[in-house]
């Protein structure tokens, strides 16, 4: 018996628009029926999953999408995601947005058509509601407390998450064209 | 005749390592398990992750580590951590003792974890955790901490509530667990 392939029967594949300089793991699961828009500098990792069979998604430049994450448009009217966001292993993101700079660390639900402001900080296993606004600057911790942000410090944190994608840039063969067709 | 040799859900290597065949392997060359280790099934070991260095300089080869008689449980993900470091960001080589338990769904960024340390559920970037330590389920350890040894930790973010006697290291072996499977 030829050993099995371990990647399952492909499923429709949606369509892509993708920037050139985008780093997309061979791994990495897209799905659904609706566009699905990668601008430049982002990186996806293995074994991320992104479902559109809702609504389109767009994710911004410099973002990094890790393994194990879903991200799912919660309806026809799609998911942004900014530019400069970072999503953790294990994430669920159905939001309708996520602002720029956030980031959305281990374990996080992002309930569906929720709106996440720019430069939130999801700290580890904390959840967001469905439909619930956060605003500019918060951070969420602990058994859902929250704070807001007042260190300014958004840019130096971008500064250092485009080292970050350089960095994964040379670690993570990129297949961008197994998905362009 | 001999037996037939049934294809069971693990690999088993010549060092006694069992790796369930559903477990998600990147960057294996990166990766040295000390034996005697089980790796259940859906479970991500990111060796792919490596050192980042300068051209020119000797590159370290290693990403993760992995000491004798470990179980890593279903789910579960090891991930080496990352920093910027002047102004170049790389990940940095994590190390894991013997006797290490890692629970369902934990997420394992830590920088070094001694021998007979039980994880129930995620821990923090760069964490240095010591020999004979209990990580309660749901704790989160923020990044950088450095846990003694044995204590008991638990609550977001993770902090010392118990410690163990020194006979715990007995009941932490592992050795019983890799007869079962």
């Amino acid at each position: 018996m030829p050993p099995r392939s371990r990647i399952s029967v492909e499923v429709a594949k949606p369509p892509v628009d993708f920037a050139p300089s985008i780093v997309v793991a061979e791994t990495a699961s897209l799905a659904g029926t609706h566009r699905i828009r990668i601008a430049a500098n982002t990186v996806i990792h293995p074994r991320a999953k992104l479902n559109s069979a809702l609504g389109p998604i767009t994710i911004g430049r410099h973002c990094i999408i890790s393994e194990r994450t879903q991200i799912t448009a919660p309806d026809s009217q799609g998911l942004t995601i900014g530019d400069g966001v970072v999503v953790e292993v294990n994430a669920v993101v159905e939001a309708r947005e996520v602002g720029e700079g956030t980031a959305v660390e281990v374990g996080v639900r992002i309930g569906k058509g929720a709106v996440v402001g720019k430069n939130c900080k999801l700290s580890p296993l904390t959840r967001v509601a469905d439909a619930e606004v956060i605003p500019d600057n918060t951070v969420l911790y602990g058994a859902g407390e929250r704070r807001v942000d007042a260190s300014g410090t958004a840019g130096a944190r971008r500064k250092l998450l485009e080292r970050h994608v350089d960095s994964l840039r040379v670690l993570i063969p990129s297949n961008a064209s197994k998905w362009m067709s | 005749m001999p037996p037939k040799q049934i294809k069971g859900e693990y690999i088993e290597t010549d060092t006694g390592n069992k790796v369930s065949r559903k477990s998600v392997i990147l960057g294996s060359q990166n990766i040295i398990l000390g034996g005697k280790t089980i790796i259940q099934a859906d479970c991500t070991i990111r060796g792919d992750l490596r050192r980042t260095v300068a051209p020119g300089q000797q590159s370290g080869n290693v990403a993760i580590a992995v000491g004798r008689y470990c179980f890593l449980s279903r789910s579960s993900v090891l991930r080496p951590p990352g920093k910027t470091h002047r102004g170049l960001y790389s990940y940095y080589p994590m190390k894991i003792g013997d006797h290490v338990f890692v629970g369902e769904g934990t997420v394992v960024e830590a920088a070094l974890i001694g021998s007979y340390v039980h994880i129930g559920k995620d821990c923090g970037k760069f964490t240095i955790i010591k020999d004979c330590v209990r990580i309660e389920e749901g704790t989160v350890i923020a990044p950088n901490t450095v846990i003694p040894s044995f204590s008991v930790v638990a609550g977001r973010p993770g902090v010392v509530v118990d410690e163990l006697p020194e006979t715990a290291v007995e009941g932490l072996e592992l050795k019983n667990i890799y007869r079962t499977i």
